[in-house]
């Protein structure tokens, strides 16, 4: 069963005092590489002890990449989920280190049953190592890889069907995908297995000679607002959460996108 | 058990990093378009990432920042373990070693001794 979770938001260091303070704020995301877990911030501790939900999403185990997980990486997550008293932790489907190099941003893996053979494998590494649900994210691409033998939707439910995670689903990061490579988000909403939906995110972004880049520093567009309807149509999700990384708007512009999310559920 | 598949990712994967990071050869059956679009963003990514880090000396850089920013990226792909407060320290080193910044007067504090006394 997952966590009933509410309408959330991303908490940053720069606005923490906007996330303790800001009305419907029923739980909040840290990014898990941000913090350590004998080191919590004050703010975070402050949350915890009122009882609103902290939960760690990781950006960096790289589940998508050729290696196996760090061990190091994944005892950060577990640590951190434990001391946060989390009720489940997350990552994205991506890889972000290859041939030496570090890609700083999350990638995408080519949809072939080989590479989810991979994913598989290291995603059981991963649960095998934290204390709580793992669920995975799809992320927003910008290229695509040749000879794909799966869609996304095949993907991510074989992936969940193989190792029993859930799933995260980031409508800003269907959209995104929708804009920039063709896909059909309406589509995959109709093909995954929603009852292992965790949660959903939400975020803005802006488009920028043809393409459209999920900034996470913007306004939510309209149409991923839509897609969230579209999601809420088909099921209730446990938790939606509104990602802000950058350009903070005033506290009631984001009480407002926080509103307008609360509305579609 | 998922070892050949892990070197064919690996293969793979590699290559189209060292395209988009490091001025490497366009893997087979990309989009080269969508190559170009995807080598921008990492590197604008970073680049934000270096202003935000070392926002005095990227300040000081003016209209030199993003230019210069771009021709080191690509020469010096970031690599695995190097911490983003490391990345950013050292394109400022490269811009003090190539000349394009000054190196920064070390400030004398006139201070006092914590422990003498006032007269």
């Amino acid at each position: 069963m997952v966590a009933e979770l509410g309408v959330g938001i991303g908490w940053r260091a720069e606005i923490d005092l906007t996330v303790e303070r800001l009305p419907g704020v029923d739980w909040v995301e840290v990014v898990a590489e941000n913090l350590r877990a004998e080191h919590l911030p004050e703010s975070i501790v402050v949350l915890r002890d009122r009882g609103t939900p902290v939960l760690p999403h990781a950006v960096s185990l790289s589940v998508g990449g050729a290696e196996p997980v760090d061990p190091q990486r994944i005892e950060h997550l577990a640590k951190l989920a434990d001391a946060l008293d989390a009720p489940m932790a997350s990552d994205h489907v991506c890889f972000v280190r290859a041939g030496g190099l570090d890609s700083g941003h999350l990638m995408p893996v080519p949809r072939t049953r080989e590479a989810l053979d991979v994913v598989v494998d290291n995603v059981k590494t991963v649960q095998a190592g934290l204390g709580v649900p793992f669920a995975l994210e799809n992320i927003a691409a910008l290229l695509e890889w040749p000879d794909a033998e799966l869609t996304e939707a095949q993907f991510l439910t074989e992936l969940t069907d193989r190792t029993g995670c859930l799933l995260l689903v980031d409508v800003a990061n269907l959209y995104a995908n929708a804009r920039n490579l063709g896909q059909d988000p309406v589509r995959l909403l109709d093909e995954i297995p929603l009852e292992r939906l965790a949660y959903v995110h939400v975020a803005g972004g802006i488009e920028r000679d043809g393409v459209y880049h999920d900034t996470h520093a913007h306004p939510i567009v309209p149409e991923v607002l839509d897609l969230l309807g579209e999601l809420t149509a088909r099921t209730s999700p446990p938790g939606v959460l509104l990602e802000r990384d950058d350009d903070y708007p005033s506290d009631d512009e984001l009480a407002a996108e926080l509103a307008a999310i609360r509305a579609k559920l | 058990m998922t070892e050949p598949q892990r070197e064919r990712l690996a293969e793979s994967q590699s290559r189209l990093l060292h395209a988009l990071l490091a001025d490497g050869p366009a893997p087979a059956g990309f989009d080269r378009d969508r190559l170009q679009v995807e080598a921008i963003a990492l590197l604008s990514k970073r680049r934000r990432v270096v202003a935000m880090l070392q926002s005095e000396a990227c300040g000081d850089l003016g209209d030199r920042f993003v230019p210069l920013f771009d021709a080191y990226g690509r020469a010096h792909p970031r690599r695995i373990g190097t911490r983003a407060r490391d990345d950013a320290r050292e394109f400022v080193e490269w811009c003090l070693a190539q000349g394009h910044l000054d190196r920064p007067r070390r400030r004398r504090w006139p201070f006092r001794r914590a422990t003498e006394k006032r007269r």
